[in-house]
């Protein structure tokens, strides 16, 4: 029994007893009223006839003066009990009898008072007058206590109480009757509604009882159970449709590309909705048809009546088609009264409901979902419009894949885009100082390159040995320029003025291979460490093109880096391979091995960045940066494969050389010009500008110096107002305040017609980046060389 | 002790005020033997049916008569002084001797008439007059309604037969209160 159910019947159970009791309680009310006003009545009334009774006997007592039968009269109030004293008065107001008899005179009045009777607050009392005739005889007093009034008081309260108790019971046994009468279809009601509300089952339905109110209240409540189930079960079947969404949203989500988007989207509709048979078709705009990217695997077999396979092309016709591609979800409840060929085409495949709906992207329908059973009608509107949802989804979903692969793309292009300009950025930042370093040297070397030759040419007595040891001071000197060239240009692209030829890479690596023996061989061997050098030659190893000194280094670095791998000793391994490569050009290999301890991934990766060193002090980390230079000039490739612990492989590949023109090689063509000239050199290098000076007088030249650049213009000056003019001013480039430029602009300034020769250490680059500065005729790079100065002034002087 | 001794003079002012009192009121009430038996006389009217033939005319007065030496004085006068017994006044008469005697309700036959009593009962016969007498066994010899002083009371003895005779109904409560009396039996008590 439910707390409300107790509570209804308390209340009705309290309702009557209310009510009956209101009622006896008003009746009690009136009736005790009643009674209290016709008893005080009729017991006046009594004790008036009694007291006439006895006034009357009395008379002849009174008028006679007989007291003792006065007495005897009075005591007849013996009979009744209430009446607890009178006494008689004569007719002159002395007390004449008492009752009782032996009553003390001072409980009664000491004079007679009015005739009639009255309530005090404990008796009823008073008098009576005694006549005979018309004679007054005297008065009788009567007094009666109030025990008649409580005798008959206590009898009321009984009968209520009897009353009372009786309609109580009567009460609640008619209560009781009429709380089962009436809550008899509310608790069936309540027994229904907790069935419903504990087991969920909304099939119960609750029984009339064939009162009219409540038979109206049940057929309401099962109405409204039944809305609830069916409002339920629409609910738990939008929750599972919910569900199904989220879930192939999520299985979208995770992936990128569409037809795996659509497989998955197929799969779960085939097993979850569930549909019989579902494809994606991709729309071609225009040829205004539709191509099957997709095919639920389930529904294959349909597939295979239906004669669709992926890439199959479905015509659109003026069906449910068209209209799905203008936007329209389209649901066909039966194909069999659709007379176009799609439909019918499913018809025939056994399929009968169908449900078109499109893939839109930016208001474009790029393609269509289609759905279908085997029932006609099989589709309800829910599904329809989860169908619609979900092909949002994956229309969203697929446009997002797009985009995805869209951004991948930029990012990786992005990425490498970054990779490689980080990598020129580091290498231009190399480059700027090493020019610095370059044009240091370059001018540091020009006195010696520039005295040697002068020595080569004008000292024809010199022993065979000096001779000796000055050519080689001077291919040392060649050397090095080329070095400090290429140790400011490794970071470029080759450029065009860089000489290529011939070089056959197995010569190359034949003569590093004995130029670096006292590296591999002798000393280990001092060391008592035994590192073998091996060679694994190609025979017809094509020719490439390229810069031989160049190679020679790249592989003498690569050699050098393979012996210090292996401070335990080891193998190093060359060999060169001629290999065709995917674009099917022939290309020459050249790898060395080494058995050393290896690189990790991190090395590997950095390996070829500038200063990047694994050799402490004693790297420069340039080594494989420069390798790595020569290999971009020479539009070669370069592979590295290492392990720790087992060696590293790198693999330099060149396109071989196929066209036959030939590089010209410069010549030496002597020139000199036969007539003495006057010349102005404008350096800030004192040693420099001697040496020049030297070289240029013993060709006959009449040398003028300026040691900066102002006293350069300073002293061009005063030459051209002494009209003697110079024939030609050679100027460095770099000096403080006023630089060769400005040298350049302020000489052409006053003569146009002089000739500038300007003098670099950054020479090779502002060749490269034709970077002529204006007002100069000739950019020559340090370490200056007579020849080229002899051969410029020949060009530039007719 | 204390307490006795504030109230004594408080006990005894009141018993001498009562005292004084009483005296007072016996000495002013206390009536006379005759005062009383002139009320009775009157009394007697209201407890008799009068018979319609004991009136001569609804007008004539209701008289009391004293025969023989009248030992009332005033007294009776006062008490019946307007007085109506059913619509007659009251009057008193005094009759000297049986001749004189005239209609009268109620006759009063005085101690001295003793030797003339048997003749003044013959000569009422058997008139509706009520006859009242203080003579000694009056009441046996035929008188209605005899005064008996006994120990300072005056008590009634009433010769139902004579008055019965007389056509006088007289009213039980009186008789409830005197001795009856018939010549035959005696003195009866009721």
């Amino acid at each position: 029994m439910t707390t409300s159910a107790i509570s209804i019947r308390h209340r009705l159970t309290r309702l009557l007893f209310l009510s009956s009791g209101a009622v006896l309680a008003l009746t009690t009310i009136a009736f005790c009223t009643y009674e209290a006003v016709t008893f005080r009545h009729s017991s006046i009334q009594q004790l008036r006839t009694l007291s006439q009774a006895i006034a009357s006997n009395s008379t002849a007592a009174l008028a006679f003066d007989n007291t003792q039968d006065a007495t005897s009269v009075l005591g007849a109030f013996r009979a009744e009990p209430h009446i607890v004293g009178a006494a008689l008065y004569d007719s002159h107001g002395r007390l004449f009898a008492t009752y009782p008899q032996t009553a003390a005179a001072s409980s009664f009045p000491m004079h007679p008072g009015m005739a009639g009777f009255a309530f005090t607050r404990s008796a009823l009392a008073g008098f009576m007058p005694v006549v005979e005739g018309t004679s007054h005889l005297g008065m009788l007093y009567v007094q009666s206590d109030l025990g008649a009034m409580y005798a008959r008081i206590e009898l009321y309260a009984l009968i209520v109480v009897l009353v009372i108790g009786l309609c109580s019971a009567l009460a609640y046994l008619l209560s009781r009757r009429l709380q089962h009468e009436l809550l008899r279809p509310i608790w069936a009601l309540a027994e229904t509604a907790r069935a419903v509300s504990e087991r969920h089952d909304y099939s119960v339905r609750a029984n009339r009882t064939g009162t009219k109110e409540f038979d109206l209240f049940t057929d309401t409540f099962n109405q409204m159970l039944t809305q609830i189930q069916g409002s339920e079960s629409r609910l738990r079947d939008q929750l599972s449709r919910l569900s199904l969404l989220q879930q192939i949203t999520r299985a979208t989500g995770e992936r990128q590309d569409l037809p795996s988007i659509f497989q998955v989207v197929l799969g779960s509709l085939e097993q979850d909705l569930p549909i019989d048979f579902g494809c994606f078709l991709l729309h071609d705009a225009e040829a205004q048809s539709l191509t099957v990217s997709a095919l639920g695997i389930a529904g294959r077999v349909f597939a295979d009546r239906l004669g669709l396979a992926d890439m199959s092309v479905i015509p659109i016709d003026q069906n449910g088609l068209s209209r799905c591609i203008a936007g329209q979800l389209v649901y066909e409840p039966d194909v069999l009264e659709v007379p176009f060929p799609f439909p019918q085409r499913l018809a025939s495949a056994g399929l009968r409901s169908l449900v078109i709906s499109p893939l839109i992207v930016e208001n474009q329908v790029f393609g269509v979902m289609i759905s279908t059973r085997r029932e006609s009608q099989a589709f309800s509107s829910g599904e329809c419009e989860f169908l619609r949802q979900l092909s949002e989804h994956v229309a969203l979903a697929s446009h997002q894949a797009r985009l995805y692969g869209a951004l991948q793309k930029a990012y990786d292009d992005l990425r490498l885009s970054q990779h490689t300009v980080m990598q020129q950025e580091r290498l231009r930042a190399l480059g700027q100082m090493a020019s610095g370093i370059a044009h240091d040297i370059n001018n540091a070397i020009s006195p010696v390159s520039l005295y040697t030759e002068s020595l080569l040419e004008r000292e024809p007595n010199l022993s065979e040995r000096a001779r000796g040891y000055l050519v080689t001071i001077q291919r040392a000197i060649e050397d090095v320029a080329r070095t400090v060239a290429r140790m400011r240009e490794f970071y470029r692209e080759r450029e065009a003025q860089l000489t290529l030829a011939r070089v056959d890479l197995n010569a190359a690596i034949r003569q590093v291979a004995e130029l670096t023996r006292p590296r591999w061989n002798d000393l280990p061997q001092q060391r008592g460490l035994h590192v073998e050098l091996n060679m694994d030659l190609a025979d017809a190893l094509p020719e490439i093109m390229g810069a031989e000194h160049e190679i020679r280094d790249a592989l003498t670095n690569l050699i050098f880096n393979a012996i210090d791998a292996m401070p335990a000793g080891g193998t190093i391994t060359a060999l060169t391979r001629k290999v065709t490569g995917g674009d099917g050009h022939d290309r020459s290999v050249i790898e060395v091995r080494d058995t050393g301890v290896g690189m990790d991934d991190d090395t590997r990766r950095r390996c070829l960045e500038p200063f990047y060193t694994t050799k402490g002090e004693r790297g420069t980390g340039l080594g494989l940066a420069m390798v790595y230079g020569m290999v971009q000039r020479h539009s070669a490739e370069i592979e590295i494969d290492s392990a720790i612990g087992v060696g590293t492989a790198v693999r330099l590949s060149f396109p071989a050389h196929t066209s036959s023109v030939v590089s010209v090689v410069h010549g030496a063509k002597p020139a000199t010009v036969n007539r003495r000239l006057r010349i102005l050199l404008v350096d800030d290098d004192p040693v420099l500008i001697k040496s020049l000076q030297d070289t240029l007088q013993e060709d006959g030249h009449v040398i003028s110096v300026a040691h900066g650049g102002q006293a350069g213009i300073d002293a061009f000056t005063v030459s051209e107002q002494r009209a003697e003019r110079f024939d030609i001013v050679v100027t460095d480039l770099g000096m403080p305040q006023v630089d060769g430029r400005k040298v350049a602009a302020a000489i052409k300034e006053i003569s146009a017609a002089t000739p500038i020769i300007l003098l670099t250490g950054w020479g090779q680059r502002l060749i490269a980046a034709n970077d002529t500065p204006p007002h100069v005729d000739k950019v020559l790079s340090k370490p200056p060389r007579l020849a080229e100065l002899r051969a410029a002034f020949v060009e530039l002087l007719p | 002790m204390a307490v006795l001794a504030r109230t004594l003079p408080g006990w005894l002012c009141s018993l001498a005020a009562c005292v004084v009192l009483l005296q007072g009121a016996i000495a002013a009430d206390s009536p006379s033997e005759y005062q009383v038996k002139a009320v009775f006389l009157f009394n007697f009217s209201h407890f008799v049916d009068w018979p319609d033939q004991a009136f001569k005319s609804p007008t004539e007065p209701f008289t009391i008569g004293v025969l023989g030496a009248d030992p009332f004085g005033s007294r009776l006068d006062e008490a019946v002084r307007g007085e109506h017994i059913a619509g007659h006044a009251l009057t008193v008469r005094r009759f000297n001797s049986i001749d004189q005697l005239d209609a009268c309700q109620i006759l009063f036959i005085d101690r001295s008439e003793t030797p003339q009593l048997d003749q003044i009962l013959r000569a009422l016969g058997h008139r509706s007059t009520l006859t009242v007498s203080e003579i000694d066994g009056a009441a046996q010899r035929g008188v209605m309604v005899e005064f008996v002083t006994e120990s300072n009371r005056i008590r009634l003895k009433i010769n139902v037969d004579a008055a019965h005779a007389a056509g006088l109904p007289i009213s039980s409560k009186l008789l409830r209160l005197a001795d009856i009396v018939s010549p035959a039996n005696g003195s009866r008590t009721p």
